[in-house]
């Protein structure tokens, strides 16, 4: 809502000479007042009449305004203004501890107190703004709950103090991690507490609206509710993916289990999966490393999948997927299970801190070699594996069309590796999605997928299942993921809270 | 029946289904006397740069593809067990590639995974093509049964990160000499930066692979404006040709030159001035000839090969030419078939040559082979 309504509030005088005397009543009020403008601005927005009588009134009520001091009326694009550069996390430190003072309305409702009122969520349709409101309030509840609410305003304020720190520079790295962490939590933390603000702005427009019969204000204003009800869906989903690693793009391994050709086959209709849900996705799909089976399928695959939040969706699929069918490849027609494994590595950016590679740990092969080899040999088959002598990681790269190209791709993927191995020593409790194949235990199944005696897919995590196995196979998985990403989420939080 | 009128790709004996009989090798000489004889070479165009001027249905193209991956299937592995070739696995790969080459790069996402799917919806819609359709029937059919080498078959030869053309008569650059630009880079350049300011030499260039990239890294370690150079030499004129338009078209016009003539006879003008000279000359012992691979012994260039009896001739040419031809400190690499001719062409160096040369070295490709001699001229 900002931009319209500082727009609104700089043309017409009169709307604004009535929402400042609805906000004089609020500063008396007992509530402390939500934080309608900073002082710095109104100069710019008002004219120097009015400015000068909420100065004044804003000065004297200074205090409750910095719990929140950057959530204001006018938007994050003039958010900058006020809080330059490091002091951006000053006040976060003084006034964390205030963080759960609650921004409220002009008569004192706040995000929790339409929660607790339990109004009806009607249809959107519905015009009805108590609906609207308490439908946000409940999707700004899941957001926070996703987010890990609690969690995250305790390390704020840990960060914060670290950052506080004055030898914090000594160590660029350890200090480059910590600020870029903070940066995140706190751009988060923001977008949430200026979409609590926004609605509350929008009810205290809609009263407003209704106390002066100005038809136009309360259906812009409950316009912009049912814009917000809908906003609140997607930040609902993006709350989803706000792990450190989930914007990034990611490798998706699959390895057959034993059972021969029918595993393998699996294994390639599972990668087959994949690719499709990425290729929908609009993420972009190449095959880094491809070891197939003698009969059909493979033993062994790696895709690269490039694309914003590509890790953060696919480490949901993480585990051992398990296939009941009748095997196209036993003459006997008999009923067999077979499993895959599937890992999924992050591809971290260049802004994080990865592993150094020393050049002479590195033991770099010829994939497939055999013959004399150079004039001898004619083959488009330049593949290569490199070694990492110290951990005894590897990486393979067939696909490019130059040995080069391989070399380099395997590089990528060994650094991926090394980077993951680090990850899962410095952070036991991020392992769970950074396991690799040879980590990932036979026993943690995942999900089922049954063909025969009768048709189901099912997410033995969340117990999510649909009985149209060719749609999955298809690549139609955001059901399953969201379904596992949203109870894992909300698991984590009660946990933390018991 | 299938058209013969084809522009870039050249379809030869195409009417003829039959698998073939090895080739004699008289045909194939006189196949590369042709080409030499002829003396305005035009460098055919690889199939990814002809403009998409012809089309198909996706139902057509999902035919050719269904057809000639069962084609490269049926192969099994017996090309392995006869002369070491390609497996079905490897040629499924080559036929992606050529299907990338022959479809628009923006389409890519798009097509080829459907062809993969088997996806029914929307058959008719038309794809814009590089080469008509019954040509790619054509030339898949020479690849799987004529065994013609892939890179020929669409013109290109991936190599580092370059895109070279290549064509019948020009030796396709091979994975293992990729590392001469390594040594250049890592050994040379490094040890000694003045070098990348100087004259550098490629003999026997063929595709001009060796000294486009090594161009590239004497750019890349440049200092200031001195700027290196390289002069490119080949006996055969189509490795003139399809040198010459390499150069051109990595945009090196003023930095590798390329000359006709065999090892340094087109390099009087430079006589001790060379900072480096590099080649991968023929080094296959005459011997071996006749049981090469299929897609090296039937349709590469014998005369980039075949190295005389013991496989050494022109290497030990290069080495009595280059103790004149490098000016002092400068260095030397050569491509070698493996551990019997580097340890001899050592020997000879430190034998016959004794004190001209130092930090000789043998180094081992990737698939563990010593493949490369070394050294600084003292």
């Amino acid at each position: 809502m900002s931009s319209s309504m500082s727009k609104r509030l700089s043309n017409g005088s009169f709307l604004i000479s009535r929402y400042i005397r609805t906000k004089a009543r609020a500063f008396c009020s007992v509530q402390p007042p939500d934080n309608f403008l900073d002082s710095n601005q109104i100069s710019k927005v008002f004219d120097p009449g009015y400015s000068s009588i909420l100065h004044n009134s804003l000065k004297k009520t200074r205090w409750p305004f910095s719990a929140l001091p950057n959530s204001s009326f006018l938007g994050p694009q003039n958010q900058h203004s006020l809080h330059p550069n490091r002091n951006g996390w000053i006040w976060a430190r003084e006034f964390g501890s205030q963080a759960a003072m609650e921004p409220c309305t002009s008569d004192g409702l706040t995000v929790d107190g339409i929660s607790s009122s339990k109004w009806t969520i009607l249809e959107e349709s519905e015009s009805d703004w108590k609906s609207h409101a308490a439908a946000i309030a409940q999707s700004i509840q899941v957001i926070k709950r996703r987010l890990q609410w609690k969690k995250l305003m305790v390390r704020l304020d840990l960060l914060s103090a670290e950052l506080d720190k004055p030898d914090l520079w000594n160590d660029p790295v350890h200090a480059g991690k910590i600020s870029r962490e903070h940066g995140s939590l706190m751009g988060k933390m923001k977008e949430v507490k200026a979409f609590e603000q926004e609605l509350l702005e929008h009810i205290d427009m809609i009263k407003l609206a209704r106390e002066e019969n100005d038809t136009d204000l309360e259906s812009d204003s409950m316009k912009a509710l049912v814009r917000m009800r809908r906003d609140s869906k997607d930040k609902e989903l993006e709350a989803l993916l706000a792990g450190e690693n989930d914007s990034c793009s990611c490798y998706i391994e699959v390895q057959a289990g034993a059972g021969g050709t029918e595993s393998m086959d699996w294994a390639a209709m599972v990668m087959q999966m994949y690719q499709t849900w990425a290729q929908r996705r609009g993420y972009g799909v190449t095959v880094v490393d491809e070891m197939p089976g003698e009969i059909a399928g493979i033993k062994r695959a790696t895709i690269k999948v490039d694309g914003e939040y590509a890790f953060g969706y696919a480490k949901a699929e993480i585990g051992v997927h398990r296939l009941v069918r009748i095997s196209p490849f036993d003459s006997g027609k008999r009923r067999h299970t077979s499993f895959a494994a599937v890992a999924v590595i992050p591809i971290l950016g260049d802004g994080s801190s990865r592993v150094q590679i020393n050049e002479s740990d590195l033991r770099i092969e010829r994939f497939r070699s055999g013959g004399a080899g150079g004039q001898h040999a004619n083959t488009t088959d330049s593949a290569v594996r490199i070694v990492h002598i110290p951990t005894g990681v590897t990486a393979t790269c067939q696909n490019e069309r130059s040995q080069h190209q391989n070399k380099a791709s395997a590089m990528a993927v060994l650094q991926s590796r090394l980077d993951q191995l680090e990850m899962a020593r410095q952070a036991q409790m991020n392992s769970q999605h950074t396991q690799s194949l040879t980590e990932i235990s036979w026993g943690n199944q995942i999900r089922t997928y049954v063909l025969h005696p009768y048709r189901m897919v099912k997410d033995l995590r969340t117990n999510y299942e649909v009985s149209d196995p060719d749609s999955v196979l298809e690549g139609d998985l955001d059901n399953f993921i969201l379904s596992y990403l949203s109870a894992s989420l909300d698991k984590g939080e009660d946990e933390r809270q018991d | 029946m299938l058209k013969l009128r084809l522009s870039g790709l050249s379809c030869g004996v195409c009417g003829n289904f039959r698998i073939p009989m090895p080739i004699p090798r008289s045909y194939s000489n006189s196949a590369s006397s042709i080409a030499l004889s002829s003396i305005d070479v035009k460098p055919k165009v690889p199939l990814y740069l002809r403009p998409p001027s012809f089309s198909a249905s996706v139902s057509e193209l999902a035919k050719w593809h269904k057809w000639a991956k069962n084609l490269a299937s049926s192969v099994g592995s017996t090309f392995v067990n006869l002369d070491n070739g390609p497996d079905s696995t490897l040629l499924r790969r080559e036929l992606n590639w050529l299907l990338q080459d022959l479809i628009e790069l923006q389409h890519h996402s798009k097509i080829l995974p459907r062809l993969e799917s088997g996806n029914n919806e929307n058959l008719d819609v038309s794809v814009a093509l590089r080469a008509p359709l019954e040509e790619m029937y054509c030339v898949w059919r020479q690849r799987i049964e004529e065994r013609r080498p892939f890179q020929y078959v669409v013109g290109c030869e991936h190599w580092r990160d370059l895109v070279l053309s290549v064509q019948e008569g020009v030796l396709i650059p091979r994975p293992e000499t990729e590392m001469i630009i390594d040594l250049v880079e890592d050994v040379a350049l490094n040890n000694a930066p003045e070098l990348a300011q100087g004259v550098w030499a490629d003999l026997g260039t063929g595709s001009g692979a060796i000294a486009i990239a090594t161009a590239r890294a004497l750019r890349s370690h440049a200092d200031g404006d001195a700027r290196g150079r390289v002069i490119a030499t080949d006996l055969s004129p189509v490795a003139v040709a399809v040198a010459t338009s390499n150069v051109q078209r990595h945009g090196l016009e003023g930095v590798v030159e390329v000359r006709k003539g065999s090892w340094f006879e087109p390099l009087n003008d430079v006589q001790g001035e060379l900072a480096g000279v590099l080649s991968n000359p023929p080094y296959i012992p005459s011997g071996d000839m006749s049981g090469l691979q299929a897609e090296v012994g039937q349709h590469e260039p014998i005369i980039a090969l075949d190295g005389g009896t013991s496989g050494t001739n022109d290497l030990l040419h290069l080495i009595d030419g280059v103790a004149s031809m490098l000016k002092p400190g400068g260095f030397f690499a050569f491509e070698t078939n493996g551990e019997k001719q580097c340890r001899f062409l050592v020997d000879y160096i430190q034998n016959e040559k004794a004190g001209r040369f130092g930090d000789i070295n043998i180094v081992s490709d990737f698939a563990g082979i010593q493949r490369f001699v070394m050294g600084f001229h003292r």
